[in-house]
C-alpha cells in the first residue's frame, strides 16, 4: 500500500520535471500523486470496486491541488495534472488495444468501456472537487465580509 | 488614474495579448487566459475590454474613453507543456494593480518569463527514465521490468523530442512513440532483461498519455468553455489513440510473425 505511493511520488517528481515544476511546488505536486494513489489503493482494498476507487482518488487530488494552489498562490493546474497522472487509465487503454489486435471483440469491447468509464471517473472527481472548494470558499469569503 | 493617449491603449492591449500567449502556449487553460488578459487591461485603466479564447487563437479587443475600438488576434500554433511559465505570468498579472507596476516592466518582466529556459536535456532524459520505470513498479511490473523501461523511457522521451524539433504532428509523434515502446518491450523481453511485455509497455506509454490534454478538458468545461473544452478532450482522445495505433502496430507484426511467443 505505502509502497504503490512511493513509487508514484517518485514517478511523478520524474513527470514534473518534465512539466518544468521547480522547487517546493515540484515535491508538493508529487505528494498530491502519492496521496491520491494512496487513496486508490486503499479504496480499491475496501471495496474493491474499480470506479468508486478512480472517483474518490480523483476527488483527493482535485481537493489537495485546491487547497495547496490557495497556500501556495499557484495556479491550480500545476497540482491537478500532476495528482492525476497516476489515475489516467493507461493500462487500460493498453489491455484493450491487446485484445483488438487479438481479435476478441467482446472483450476489447468489455475493456474500452471500463478504461472510458474510468476516465469518466477522474474527470467526475476533478469536477466534484473544484465545485466543491468553489462553494466553501464562497461561504467563507461571504462570512469575512458580513 | 493617469489619462492615456492612443498609444498606450495599443500598447497595453499588445502587452495582455502577449501575456495571455505564454500561458495558452505553455498549456495554461481557457478561462486563466481570459482572465490574466482581462486583469492587466484592468490594471491598466481600460475597463471595456473583451477577450475570447480558444487553444489554436486569442481575440480581444478594447474600446479608448472615445469609444474608438481596437481589436488584436493571435494565433497560436504549437503548445508545449511549461507550467512555471503560467505560474510565472500568473503571479505578475496579479501584482500590477497592488504592485504599481508600469508598462516598461511589464514587458521586460515578459520578455524575461519568455526566455526562461526548461530543466537541461539530460536532466529530461533522466527523469523520464525514472517516470517510466517507477510506473512500470506501480503497475506490477518486477525489477527487471523495472531496468528495461528505465531504458525505453529515455529513448521514447529522446525521440520524441528530436520529433517535436522537426515540427512533425502530434498525432504521427505519438505514434512513433508508442511503436519504440512496444517494439523496445519485445526486444528487451527476448534478449531476456525483461519479464512483461504488457507492463513495460504501460509504464513507458504513460510518458505519453495526454494527462494535460484531459485535465484541461475537465477545467475548461468546468469553467463554462464549451468549445475549447471540446477541443481539448478531442485532443486527448486523438493523442490515446495515436499510442494505441502505434504500440498495436508492432504487436500486430510480431503476432503475424511469432504468434506471439518468444523462439529463443
Amino acid at each position: 500500500l505505502v509502497e504503490g505511493s512511493i513509487y508514484a511520488f517518485i514517478a511523478t517528481i520524474g513527470f514534473g520535471i518534465l512539466f518544468n515544476i521547480r522547487g517546493r511546488n515540484l515535491f508538493i505536486a508529487a505528494l498530491g500523486a502519492g496521496i491520491s494513489w494512496f487513496c486508490y489503493l486503499f479504496t480499491m482494498k475496501l471495496t474493491s470496486s474499480t470506479f468508486l476507487a478512480y472517483f474518490l482518488a480523483s476527488i483527493t487530488a482535485g481537493v489537495f491541488s485546491e487547497v495547496m494552489a490557495r497556500i501556495l498562490k499557484t495556479p491550480a493546474t500545476t497540482f491537478v495534472i500532476c495528482g492525476i497522472i497516476p489515475l489516467v487509465p493507461g493500462s487500460g487503454m493498453y489491455y484493450s488495444m491487446y485484445e483488438i489486435i487479438k481479435g476478441n471483440a467482446s472483450k476489447a469491447l468489455n475493456l474500452s468501456l471500463e478504461t472510458l468509464s474510468i476516465a469518466g471517473a477522474v474527470a467526475l472527481g476533478i469536477l466534484f472537487a473544484t465545485s466543491m472548494i468553489k462553494i466553501i470558499t464562497y461561504k467563507k469569503n461571504n462570512h469575512v465580509t458580513s | 488614474l493617469v489619462k492615456r493617449d492612443d498609444m498606450d491603449i495599443n500598447r497595453i492591449i499588445h502587452i495582455a495579448a502577449n501575456a495571455g500567449r505564454i500561458i495558452l502556449q505553455s498549456g495554461g487553460e481557457t478561462y486563466r487566459v481570459e482572465e490574466t488578459i482581462l486583469r492587466i487591461c484592468n490594471a491598466f485603466g481600460i475597463n471595456n475590454a473583451d477577450s475570447f479564447v480558444t487553444p489554436t487563437g486569442i481575440m480581444l479587443s478594447a474600446a479608448d474613453e472615445y469609444g474608438q475600438t481596437i481589436s488584436l488576434v493571435k494565433r497560436i500554433h504549437f503548445r508545449t507543456v511549461d507550467l512555471e511559465k503560467i505560474s510565472k505570468v500568473n503571479d505578475l498579472s496579479r501584482n500590477i494593480k497592488n504592485q504599481g507596476y508600469t508598462l516598461e516592466y511589464v514587458e521586460h518582466e515578459l520578455d524575461k518569463i519568455e526566455s526562461l529556459k526548461k530543466y537541461s536535456l539530460r536532466t529530461i532524459l533522466i527523469s523520464s527514465c525514472f517516470g517510466a520505470a517507477f510506473f512500470t513498479l506501480l503497475f506490477g511490473g518486477n525489477i527487471k521490468d523495472f531496468f528495461a523501461s528505465f531504458i525505453i523511457g529515455g529513448i521514447i522521451k529522446y525521440v520524441t523530442t528530436v520529433l517535436n524539433r522537426v515540427n512533425i504532428n502530434d498525432f504521427f509523434i505519438n505514434i512513433v512513440g508508442g511503436s519504440v515502446a512496444s517494439l523496445l518491450a519485445i526486444f528487451f523481453v527476448y534478449i531476456r532483461l525483461g519479464a512483461h511485455i504488457d507492463k513495460i509497455i504501460i509504464g513507458s506509454i504513460m510518458l505519453l498519455v495526454p494527462g494535460l490534454a484531459i485535465t484541461n478538458a475537465i477545467r475548461d468545461t468546468i469553467s463554462g468553455d464549451l468549445v475549447a473544452g471540446i477541443s481539448r478532450a478531442v485532443e486527448a482522445f486523438l493523442i490515446a489513440a495515436a499510442i494505441a495505433i502505434g504500440s498495436g502496430l508492432i504487436l500486430r507484426l510480431w503476432f503475424i510473425y511469432s504468434g506471439g511467443r518468444f523462439t529463443w
